[in-house]
């Protein structure tokens, strides 16, 4: 008995200095941000309880609107750009004898560039002008040279293109090893029935990744809800507040405009999707394992 | 035919599948698809360092992507009118202290939620895989506040602690005590070691794999952050190489320079790849399904 309860002590002793460090860095800003946005302030002090009304008063503004609905467009556009992308590459790479390994890092290689340095090598890319990347091919080609980021309907595509040229190579790696995973029994037997290879590929390969990617699918939208440093580097939200996000009027807001009650407001609201969508994240998690 | 094209025994194109030659003929499209992948992945790469070669008339004006000379001299001058040897030695600064923290902090707590499990752990836990979901980016604005009512703004000191807060270290180390019997540590503690000791003296260097793999990660963290490491040294001399970066949306460079700038922060990550690529693909694969 008295073990346990030294054992009890040693243990929180031993993690104490770490715990203290997850709620200074972590869990205590999580609930900050919640009780601030309840008040009003005065730079970082607290003045008194509002209510909701930094929640209304950001919701009205017209850049939450912009910010709220581009965030569906961003989601959009990485489903459409970045989510068959990863598959198709796996799929491709896992059916190739020839340099396999090479295939692999060099897929893998914009991914351990930093966020910040992909994003300002992609506004040269972007550049307006003859001399961007994009615009030198296509001038090779005969088309004139574009303003890329100042066409509304175009930026997030743009942008989520670059976020998919990055990252995609990880999540290529994720699904070649759901795919390595596969039973080649499997295509063994539907061969030897006389399945073709459309449906080998049809009613082999895919339902053996669909867990997978639906996993994958949840977390690339969580990771899509926090986009920030890129269009705030490319475009800075606009033009016209077309590439906007709710990360990025928090940043606006908290470190342009000094207001922080209203930026942990859209903080808030941001952390009550994510933890939805997380609760999906899990289940879906769940009902995979059984 | 070579011997070696014939044998493929995994995917769905088999081995026999190859000699017919429709299906011959579509796995040299795959390959040809595979080949273009790779050229997209690393010709952006590839343009922007040879890019740093141009001159600035050459870079605003000239609709071309290789350039005209290869003078390694005009980094060497972009590295000295920036100078940027001032920030990557604070990048260093920035990663040696985390690294120190992340694999000491993330490893006791791992260590006590695996071995010790004191009352009361399993809400640790609970909090750690919540905590891995939740982005740290959207707690930026108190944690800042926290930071500034301390008064470490303007220090290395909250960027070196908060490495040791993350808690997908910390649910990784705990993975991987796991995998040590209980039965060493019920030796040791028979033996009247302290907890401590087991730590230090036993499991650490029994910890070696996931010692790299978390320092690789480190590494790669901190020398990519930017928007904490900002907002906390921003004008005050420390600035990190990614601070320096993203003062560019503010300051008055040449185009030239910020690109060479670019390549410059690309360098260490990609050397660090070509060393430890292994660790950090696999890291992916293993642990990495990650927000």
């Amino acid at each position: 008995m008295r073990n346990k309860y030294r054992k009890n002590i040693a243990g929180w002793l031993v993690m104490l200095p770490s715990i203290i460090l997850f709620t200074f860095f972590l869990w205590e800003p999580l609930i900050a941000s919640v009780i601030m946005s309840f008040y009003s302030a005065k730079g970082i002090r607290l003045e008194k309880f509002v209510g909701f009304q930094n929640y209304s008063e950001v919701i009205q503004h017209p850049d939450f609107k912009a910010a709220f609905s581009n965030t569906f467009a961003y989601t959009f556009w990485s489903i459409v750009i970045g989510f068959l992308v990863p598959i198709i590459l796996a799929i491709i790479i896992n059916e190739i004898i020839h340099f396999k390994g090479f295939f692999r890092l060099s897929i893998y290689l914009p991914n351990v560039i930093p966020g910040l340095a992909v994003a300002i090598m992609w506004l040269y890319i972007y550049k307006a002008g003859k001399t961007g990347l994009l615009n030198i091919i296509l001038g090779n080609l005969g088309i004139a040279p574009q303003a890329w980021l100042t066409k509304s309907h175009l930026v997030i595509p743009l942008i989520v293109l670059f976020m998919t040229w990055r990252s995609a190579g990880a999540t290529t790696l994720i699904y070649l090893a759901g795919l390595q995973g596969i039973d080649p029994e499997l295509y063994e037997a539907a061969s030897i029935d006389g399945a073709g290879l459309w449906a080998r590929l049809r009613y082999i390969t895919l339902p053996q990744i669909y867990n997978l990617a639906r996993t994958l699918l949840i977390l690339q939208i969580i990771f899509v809800f926090q986009v920030l440093y890129e269009p705030l580097v490319l475009t800075n939200g606009g033009p016209n507040n077309a590439s906007t996000t709710l990360m990025l009027l928090v940043y606006k807001y908290a470190f342009e405009k000094f207001d922080y009650p209203k930026a942990t407001s859209i903080s808030v609201m941001i952390a009550l999707i994510l933890m939805m969508l997380t609760t999906l994240y899990n289940k879906i998690i769940k009902e995979n394992e059984m | 035919m070579k011997k070696s094209f014939l044998k493929k025994d995994y995917g769905i194109i088999r081995s026999f599948d190859l000699k017919n030659k429709t299906v011959k003929f579509l796995y040299f499209i795959l390959l040809s698809g595979a080949l273009l992948a790779v050229f997209i992945a690393i010709f952006p790469i590839i343009w922007t360092i040879l890019s740093g070669f141009k001159d600035l008339k050459e870079f605003v004006n000239e609709p071309k992507i290789f350039p005209k000379s290869y003078h390694i001299g005009k980094f060497i001058e972009t590295w000295k009118i920036l100078n940027f040897g001032k920030f990557y030695i604070n990048s260093f600064i920035v990663i040696l202290g985390s690294i120190f923290f992340a694999v000491i902090s993330n490893g006791l707590l791992g260590y006590t939620l695996s071995k010790i499990r004191p009352k009361g752990y399993k809400l640790i836990n609970f909090l750690l895989l919540w905590s891995l979901m939740i982005p740290t980016t959207t707690s930026i604005v108190p944690l800042f506040i926290n930071i500034v009512k301390i008064g470490l703004q303007g220090s290395f000191i909250p960027l070196w602690l908060s490495a040791g807060a993350n808690a997908f270290f910390a649910i990784l180390y705990k993975n991987f005590f796991d995998s040590i019997p209980q039965s060493i540590i019920e030796a040791a503690r028979i033996d009247g070691c302290t907890e401590w000791s087991i730590f230090f003296k036993i499991v650490f260097p029994l910890s070696f794999p996931i010692n790299t793999v978390i320092t690789i990660f480190t590494i790669t963290n901190a020398w990519s952050d930017f928007l904490l490491p900002y907002l906390l040294l921003n004008n005050t001399g420390k600035e990190t190489v990614m601070v320096r970066l993203f003062q560019f949306r503010n300051s008055v460079a040449t185009d030239v320079d910020i690109i060479r700038a670019v390549t410059f922060s690309i360098i260490p990550p990609i050397i660090l790849f070509a060393f430890f690529q292994r660790y950090m693909m696999e890291g992916i694969t293993k642990g990495g399904i990650k927000g």
